[in-house]
């Protein structure tokens, strides 16, 4: 396969085996570029990948990074969109309750962005569709603040759009194996016969590179836990909470 | 009330009558032909059969003729782009890029499809005829493929309902539906679950989620009273599911609480005669399922079938833990008005289902391929489904998903696959029968007894939409 290399590839994994003093400028700001535009990367899809054993689909990540509008860029606005949290938070409350699949939500003002982190059981769109039957009017007073937020409202009539939506602004979840992180790759180009000669494992960090190029804000891994995974309701039923 | 003119027919309609069922499975060849075919489909000219909708009128229809259209199908009549971005997520992507979601997964991955479902962007069209006989089959078939200019054949499948609707792993089957608000019961039987909104089955009216509504493509000729069916082949195995029966009766006879199960003396009380062995492999299956054999609920007769009890008209609301197992299959596809973690999504995810099978009966005492007698194989057989609901991804992919696998919906269940048609590892996989006591008996070590071999996401347009995609230019 190393007679596939091109000239670049072959300079490049030279540099990378002996990397120099001045190869992480040259690298940045004229190769990487050069490289992206030879090499097109698509952005990869947000969210938690469902396992194929069913019974990991439990406690799932969610860091949902929602650009806030440019009108609302300014410190009005992140008051505007903590306001919109705090006046719904009853409406919160009662929404996790009623889904009963979600552990833990919280939002974040970070840089102009309103970001909504949480852990969940079972499939993400089951999730985001029983949130909004359940508490879209909420979900409505952030959307409205937040770039692209406008054709989703009222989300409870733009569920499939909304839940999309939601989905893209998810942000990507860097496995943390390499086979995994190029099967993703692999599914998002439709590639599944034959892999180019630079899917060669031990280049994997210049794919990465790439896909952190087109992707600038990732969560690293899925998340790790300190016990197996229990949906909300086995914690619950545990604690003799109700369920 | 819901004009049933413009339905698909079978959408509503069971076609109890017509027992023989055969799917042509359909490439567009020539775009322009193909329209033209569709416009004859409707006005039933030109040969070809005439789509059946929900209104029969006076006259019944000696076969039944009905079509679903893929994404690539509708893209390859030329559907303009606007109402093609409109159609859901998971019809555009297909059902072989849901593999996961849907349990697809090692012998039924996507990948291990024979053909036609090996190339699944050639599907564009499945049109379903149902006839009493296999000859009326031939015969339609011929009538739809006339013009070869229209559409390539790219292969068949066929099935056959068995008499008194028993499916292959000898259960009773087809015995109820989900009741629609504004359309009339044909069928008045009772049923304790609440009616449905008609928008769980068709687009553009109100669901069963209060306010909200699935996105309805435009035109909206095109769009309302469509729906949409996910079409799966899906093998059985029954000797496999008969010999695991064999081994938990075995379990269970020596097991120190399995005389909770069955007292000594009530053997016969199940209807299989004196053998205690026999009877534990008939509740083993009852509790599996949701219902004996016979079709006769768990929740309303839990000791032993009954055939004068109701089929249809229970609940699981105030049903002890005891009665029906949280874990059973009709339980855990339809929770029905029982408790459930995802509050809201009571009766939300329900569907129409029209099954038949397909493949020679199973028969105990050769249950080998007659052709391969040697090599311990069943002659396939198993189950061509159709799942019919206004949304995929709201309630069959939902269903399949989390409750179906995984089993979200339950605590004491959660980790679990469905027993008999979950994607299940012997491994791993578990299942508890109750007992009156309050404890439970673990069956372990299941089997994948259900593996995929084919399907796809179709759209089953109204005639109103039939009639605009054969007007496209």
């Amino acid at each position: 396969m190393a007679n596939d290399e091109s000239w670049l590839d072959r300079f490049v994994n030279k540099l990378h085996k002996k990397p120099k003093p001045w190869f992480k400028y040259f690298g940045a700001y004229i190769l990487v570029p050069i490289w992206a535009r030879l090499t097109p990367v698509k952005r990869l899809p947000g969210g938690a990948r469902p396992a194929i054993q069913p019974g990991d689909n439990v406690q799932s990540m969610m860091n949902l990074i929602m650009p806030l509008k440019r009108e609302n860029r300014s410190p009005i606005g992140r008051a505007k969109a903590a306001l919109a949290i705090a006046e719904n938070r009853d409406q919160i409350f009662a929404g996790l309750d009623n889904v009963g699949t979600v552990h833990f939500a919280r939002f974040v003002i970070v840089n102009d962005n309103i970001c909504m982190f949480s852990f969940y059981d079972g499939d993400f769109t089951n999730y985001i569709r029983d949130f909004i039957a359940t508490i879209g009017g909420a979900f409505n007073d952030v959307v409205k603040l937040v770039e692209g937020g406008d054709a989703l409202i009222p989300c409870e009539e733009n569920v499939e759009a909304f839940i999309q939506w939601i989905h893209e602004h998810d942000l990507y979840q860097v496995p943390d194996t390499p086979t995994d992180f190029l099967r993703d790759q692999e599914d998002l180009n439709g590639d599944k016969a034959v892999s180019p000669v630079n899917d060669d494992l031990t280049l994997l960090p210049r794919k990465l590179v790439l896909q952190l190029r087109a992707n600038a804000n990732v969560s690293l891994g899925s998340g790790y836990r300190a016990y197996p995974g229990f949906s909300v309701a086995q914690v619950r039923k545990k604690l003799e909470l109700g369920w | 009330m819901i004009n049933l003119a413009d339905l698909q027919g079978n959408i509503l309609r069971g076609y109890t009558k017509k027992p023989h069922v055969r799917y042509l499975i359909l490439e567009v060849a020539e775009p322009g032909a193909a329209r033209r075919w569709l416009a004859d489909s409707v006005s039933g000219r030109n040969g070809v059969p005439q789509i059946t909708s929900g209104d029969w009128g006076k006259n019944k229809p000696d076969t039944c003729f009905n079509i679903g259209l893929t994404y690539e199908g509708l893209r390859a009549l030329g559907t303009p782009s606007a109402s093609l971005k409109m159609f859901p997520n998971e019809f555009v992507e297909g059902m072989t890029a849901r593999a996961v979601k849907l349990g697809d997964v090692g012998r039924s991955a996507p990948e291990k499809w024979p053909a036609p479902f090996n190339e699944p962007k050639r599907i564009h069209l499945i049109a379903t005829i149902y006839a009493e006989k296999v000859e009326q089959l031939d015969v339609d078939q011929e009538r739809a493929l006339t013009d070869v200019k229209a559409f390539k054949l790219l292969d068949t499948r066929e099935g056959y309902n068995f008499p008194g609707d028993f499916v292959h792993f000898g259960y009773r089957d087809n015995i109820t539906q989900p009741r629609f608000e504004g359309v009339p019961d044909s069928q008045r039987y009772p049923d304790r679950q609440p009616k449905a909104p008609l928008g769980t089955v068709l687009l553009g009216h109100p669901t069963n989620l209060e306010g909200l509504m699935w996105r309805v493509p435009e035109p909206a000729e095109l769009g309302h009273n469509g729906t949409f069916n996910a079409f799966r082949v899906l093998k059985q195995d029954v000797a496999g599911f008969e010999r695991y029966l064999d081994h938990a009766a075995f379990y269970l006879f020596v097991h120190p609480k399995g005389g909770e199960l069955l007292p000594h003396g009530d053997e016969e009380k199940i209807g299989k005669g004196p053998s205690r062995h026999t009877a534990l492999r008939e509740i083993v299956a009852a509790n599996l399922c949701g219902r004996w054999r016979d079709g006769t609920p768990l929740a309303l007769s839990a000791d032993a079938p009954d055939p004068n009890e109701n089929l249809t008209n229970f609940d699981y609301v105030g049903v002890g833990d005891a009665r029906c197992p949280h874990g059973a299959h009709i339980r855990r596809c339809n929770p029905r008005g029982g408790q459930i973690v995802q509050r809201i999504a009571n009766n939300s995810r329900r569907l129409v289902r029209r099954g038949v099978p397909y493949g020679p009966p199973y028969d105990p005492a050769n249950p080998y391929d007659p052709a391969k007698p040697y090599d311990g194989d069943e002659p396939e057989r198993g189950l061509l489904g159709n799942f019919i609901g206004a949304s995929l991804g709201a309630q069959f992919e939902a269903m399949s998903c989390d409750w179906l696998n995984l089993g979200l919906q339950d605590p004491r269940i959660t980790g679990s696959n469905d027993p008999i048609s979950g994607t299940n590892d012997p491994g791993t996989s578990w299942f508890d029968l109750p007992l009156k006591s309050g404890g439970t008996i673990r069956l372990p070590g299941f089997p994948e007894f259900v593996s995929t071999r084919g399907g796809a996401y179709m759209f089953l347009p109204s005639l109103a939409a039939i009639q605009y995609l054969a007007d496209l230019r």
